[in-house]
């Protein structure tokens, strides 16, 4: 698949993602905790689901439904919200799985997901598939009828199960029966699939942040009673179904569908199916394109567990020294790391992360941009090259020149303490925000380790006044350059800054653990 | 004042996505276009059995071991019919039904639709054997359709007829 493509796509996407931040911040916003929303929504579609069940009668299914909705306390309401819910869940589950594709999010170790995320998508699809036919209205019997028509095409039953639905006998009990079994059945295998497809990421988020789980559900609570859901006409085999209100969710392939024929039908979805599940494989980047992974340098690895506990898809274990030093060793599994560098960040004495993007290798590339740029007591801007504006692809950035960095989480705390003590009046990081961070946990770490004394932190004797870091969008530009501004009028207020002459940042960082290690380095 | 915008601007747009779920859990659409209703013709047939036997030639026998070596081959198959829908005296489906499964020994199955515009309509199913056995089966009457309106053509098994039904 062609990355301009993608590049395409993600645009809309982070024009929306910039909207939404602007309304709700990007702590709340929707888009991009799309994954646990779905999550979160089928666990309503589940509580609420169990009420309903108490009052379904297979025997009359129209029946039983209409009392729910008419009688039955609270019946109404909880049909509304198990149907908004199942509604939204889908439909923030096709926005996750937007997100990971433009994003280039799901090839490699990200593959597992990918496909155990279709799978997740298309056992939610077929729940309110079946949900539907259970109410045996006019959608239901669409549907009932759609969906018979192609399992016909396929050589397997020995008379045509569409005559179940020709009037010739009553519909058997058994059919309400076992799509019944298949809406409660379904549901729990969610859970297994949803443990497979978390299983390769650390500290996996399931839930959305309490508030934007309480305000979807309330929204859709308010919803259910001001616009809640009616009884369209039943099911009536003898008359062929006229206009009624439609799931677009769920039913939106009929208009599609209806008009071919059940080979073609099939020959289409298998081929769409096909499709979303090369994606691994389509969207790889050609070999010699791809990122390496993290290697360690085992002399300087202290076994002091950082990167192992700050990598977000548990790509690095700790085992024991073949040199028999008493600690441990940090070992990169290449199979698990997608090359994100957050490594690098966490490691003090820089001895793990990516080639080329090692603590080593900024530190060089920093010293380089310093005799570029020289500071002169100007703010300079590192960037993540993936979202923050797109100011990771400009040199510079309002007359601040930009230093920019794969993610946010690759940038050791070094490097900021090297332009700040080489006199640059600041430090202005523009980070993705934390829950758009392609890489996880880029930009939580990077703050931790900033301000809140994570390893590898910044060292006390960096005035961290003169350090900010500022989470926006890929379409946030403006977000950095209002930052940019609020910084600068800060800064001003702090007096000019003091610049020492080439300090030897990574030095100081090495010389305790070569000390440890005491292998004269 | 701009966070109070900010927050009329998220409870405006917090109000019209959800009214956007909620109108496309909702779309009037019309599965089938128009007011045409349709004649349905279904039933399930436990077809005659035909047996078809033919001497085995020397070459066949020799073929064989000597302890298989029948004279008479027999093949045993369930009878095709013919399907003929005729409405107004014009044939709107001729088909021939054979037996089902994968040997062609399982009970025949007569589906078929036949879509007409709302009206009156003289129709005839005839449902025959190929190469004859017993006499055909024919149901000839009057249906009225109404718009949407189904008639199902289908077997009346107690009688042994075929017969129009629209509920």
């Amino acid at each position: 698949m062609s990355p301009r493509l993608l590049d395409r796509l993600r645009r809309p996407l982070a024009w929306a993602d910039a909207g939404m931040n602007r309304l709700y911040g990007w702590q709340y916003n929707p888009l991009y905790h799309s994954g646990v929303i779905a999550a979160a929504l089928f666990a309503v579609v589940i509580v609420t689901g169990l009420y309903l069940l108490f009052f379904y009668r297979i025997g009359a299914p129209y029946q039983s439904v209409a009392r729910i909705t008419e009688d039955i306390w609270l019946g109404q309401w909880s049909r509304s919200l198990h149907r908004y819910a199942s509604d939204g869940a889908i439909l923030f589950a096709a926005i996750h799985a937007l997100r990971m594709l433009v994003q280039r999010r799901s090839w490699g170790p990200r593959t597992l997901a990918w496909l155990s995320g279709l799978v997740l998508f298309g056992v939610i699809f077929l729940c309110g598939w079946t949900g539907y036919v259970m109410v045996w209205d006019i959608q239901g019997e669409v549907l009932a009828r759609e969906g018979a028509r192609w399992m016909d095409a396929l050589p397997l039953f020995s008379e045509p199960i569409s005559r179940a639905f020709d009037g010739e006998r009553p519909l058997p009990g058994a059919f309400f029966f076992l799509n019944l079994f298949a809406h409660v059945a379904l549901p729990v295998g969610v859970g297994v699939v949803l443990w497979v497809h978390v299983a390769r990421v650390a500290r996996p988020v399931l839930v959305p942040p309490k508030r934007l789980a309480w305000g979807i559900t309330l929204v859709l609570s308010a919803a259910s009673f001001v616009l809640p859901v009616t009884m369209a006409p039943a099911a009536d085999v003898f008359r062929l179904p006229g206009r009624a209100p439609y799931d677009f969710f769920y039913a939106f392939f009929l208009p599609v569908t209806m008009p071919l024929a059940p080979w073609t039908v099939w020959v289409l979805g298998t081929s769409v199916t096909v499709l979303v599940c090369a994606v691994p494989w389509l969207t790889r980047p050609r070999a010699e394109e791809r990122l390496p992974p993290s290697t360690v340098d085992e002399r300087s690895c202290t076994g002091c567990e950082q990167c192992y506990l700050d990598c977000p898809y548990e790509a690095i274990a700790m085992v024991p020294r073949a040199d028999g030093r008493p600690y441990l060793l940090a070992q990169v599994d290449p199979d698990l790391c997608t090359s994100c560098g957050i490594c690098t960040g966490s490691c003090a004495p820089m001895g793990v992360g990516p080639e080329g993007r090692t603590g080593r290798d900024l530190m060089t590339a920093a010293k380089l941009f310093h005799d570029a740029h020289p500071c002169g007591g100007e703010v300079v801007l590192i960037a993540c090259q993936r979202g923050a504006g797109g100011v990771g692809y400009l040199d510079a950035f309002d007359g601040s020149p930009v230093f920019t960095v794969s993610c946010a989480g690759n940038l050791h705390t070094s490097v900021v303490e090297y332009f700040v003590r080489s006199g640059a009046g600041g430090v202005l990081v523009a980070s993705c925000p934390p829950r758009d961070c392609w890489n996880r946990e880029g930009g939580t770490w990077l703050e931790q380790r900033l301000f809140h004394d994570r390893e590898a932190e910044l060292q006390p004797r960096v005035d961290k006044r003169r350090v900010r870091v500022v989470f926006a969008g890929e379409a946030e530009r403006g977000a950095v350059r209002e930052a940019l501004a609020g910084f600068r009028h800060d800064l001003a207020a702090l007096g000019p800054p003091a610049a020492e002459v080439a300090p030897e940042v990574g030095a100081e960082c090495e010389a305790p653990v070569s000390a440890m290690i005491g292998d004269g380095r | 004042m701009r966070a109070l915008r900010r927050r009329a601007g998220a409870v405006l747009a917090t109000t019209v996505m959800t009214a956007a779920l909620v109108g496309l859990s909702r779309v009037p659409w019309a599965a089938t276009r128009g007011e045409a209703g349709e004649l349905r013709v279904a039933w399930q047939y436990k077809s005659q059995p035909v047996e078809e036997c033919r001497q085995a030639t020397p070459e066949e026998l020799a073929k064989l071991p000597p302890h298989m070596r029948r004279t008479t081959i027999c093949e045993r198959r369930l009878r095709s019919y013919l399907l003929e829908v005729a409405v107004e005296g014009a044939t709107m489906l001729a088909d021939t039904v054979r037996a089902r499964g994968a040997r062609a020994d399982r009970p025949l199955s007569v589906f078929a639709r036949v879509p007409l515009p709302p009206g009156g309509y003289g129709v005839r199913v005839t449902f025959t054997p190929v190469g004859g056995g017993h006499a055909p089966l024919v149901a000839e009457t009057t249906l009225a359709f109404a718009p949407r309106q189904v008639w199902l053509v289908t077997l009346d098994e107690e009688r042994g007829t075929l017969v129009a039904r629209d509920r």
